[in-house]
């Protein structure tokens, strides 16, 4: 295996994606065209980095672990990192512009589409993650929770894990 | 700038995302919801900067919460505030991932495991709903100071943006770039109408 084709190839994929799983579909016909990885593969690097800490982007680190070792996880680490700095481009653009009506409207605009957003994926993903009442009522006592600030989420978090336990573990 | 700002030093950011990274188990929702509670709770970034900063995160390539985090680091400290947050919040959580899927078939045949992944998954829906309602608080409470029309013309864009995403094929970065092209004619169109009088001129 080449690491430096295996560092482009993961690069490019970020490079056109946008985060969480939207570089799949580049790695899945790169790797699996040049006989790196298997399809069993890519089902076990998703579900690790649903499951693992930090942004499920991560899920390409579990990836590169899997046909790489441990250089093929530091590999991807690299390719999923440089990218996101072209961000700070967009902001300094926005921050001379800033003060233009048009540019602020076009922003408020944009940030309101980010709380459409939010709540969209937030249905979206309950239809995989929530399959009885003991889900919805796990997910309505998180809200309750997470809408008063001063509770932290990792005891959010650890109270759904012992919810999960004593619901379906016993 | 605000001026009122607190200047993390670079060891509280780096150590801030590190303790970030690895304690959000259960994927991406958990750490988004944690680095908004903690820069927003820090006074790190006000709720309006929060939302603006996430959403420009959207319009450029890589995993988002990257870009957040790279933003944040960026607006508190510069460009090595950028560095710490960025390698704090990335090394140790792809570490972890990567031993995670070393150990990945024996973790998951755990029953005691499998049972609270299934508590802890739909918390996370619970946590991405509240966080959806903190960022729309101060731009509809901004809306509704403009007036009723105002007001109403932010609800429109929210819920069409909404219905676009909910019902069709196109990609949420385009929908977000319809959703600010279509605020700017339409605030344009209705008038900003203050509850109190202006201030007169004297006399």
């Amino acid at each position: 295996m080449n690491p430096v084709l295996f560092l482009w190839l993961f690069l490019k994929a970020s490079l056109f994606s946008t985060g969480g799983l939207s570089n799949l579909p580049f790695l899945h016909t790169d790797l699996i065209g040049l006989g790196w990885a298997k399809e069993n593969d890519f089902v076990t690097a998703i579900a690790v980095g649903q499951v693992s800490p930090g942004p499920s982007g991560l899920w390409s680190v579990s990836l590169g672990y899997l046909i790489y070792g441990w250089l093929g996880a530091g590999l991807a680490t690299i390719a999923l990192s440089l990218p996101p700095l072209l961000v700070l481009a967009v902001s300094a653009f926005y921050n001379r512009m800033e003060t233009q009506p048009l540019v602020r409207d076009f922003t408020h605009g944009l940030a309101l589409g980010v709380v459409s957003l939010t709540l969209i994926v937030s249905f979206q993903l309950a239809g995989s993650t929530i399959f009885d009442w003991r889900g919805v009522a796990i997910a309505l006592g998180a809200l309750a929770l997470a809408l008063n600030k001063r509770v932290p989420i990792i005891l959010i978090l650890a109270l759904a894990a012992l919810a999960g336990y004593l619901f379906y573990g016993l | 700038m605000m001026t009122d700002r607190p200047c993390p030093s670079l060891w509280e950011l780096f150590s801030t995302f590190l303790i970030l990274g690895i304690q959000s188990f259960g994927g991406g929702s958990s750490t988004f919801i944690l680095i908004h509670q903690t820069s927003v709770n820090r006074g790190w970034l006000s709720e309006e900067e929060f939302v603006r900063d996430y959403a420009l995160s959207q319009i450029a390539p890589g995993v988002n919460l990257l870009k957040l985090t790279i933003l944040i680091g960026n607006r508190l400290r510069g460009r090595s505030g950028l560095i710490v947050s960025l390698l704090g919040l990335l090394l140790p959580s792809a570490a972890v991932t990567a031993v995670m899927t070393a150990g990945f078939s024996a973790i998951r045949s755990q029953p005691v495991v499998q049972a609270a992944m299934k508590g802890i998954l739909p918390a996370t829906i619970g946590l991405s709903l509240a966080m959806g309602i903190q960022m729309a608080a101060p731009l509809l409470s901004g809306a509704n100071k403009e007036g009723p029309f105002r007001l109403g013309a932010n609800i429109v864009i929210v819920l069409l943006a909404a219905i676009l995403m909910a019902f069709t094929n196109i990609s949420p970065v385009l929908v977000l770039l319809m959703a600010g092209a279509a605020t700017v004619p339409l605030l344009a169109l209705v008038p900003i109408q203050t509850k109190q009088p202006l201030k007169g001129d004297a006399g």
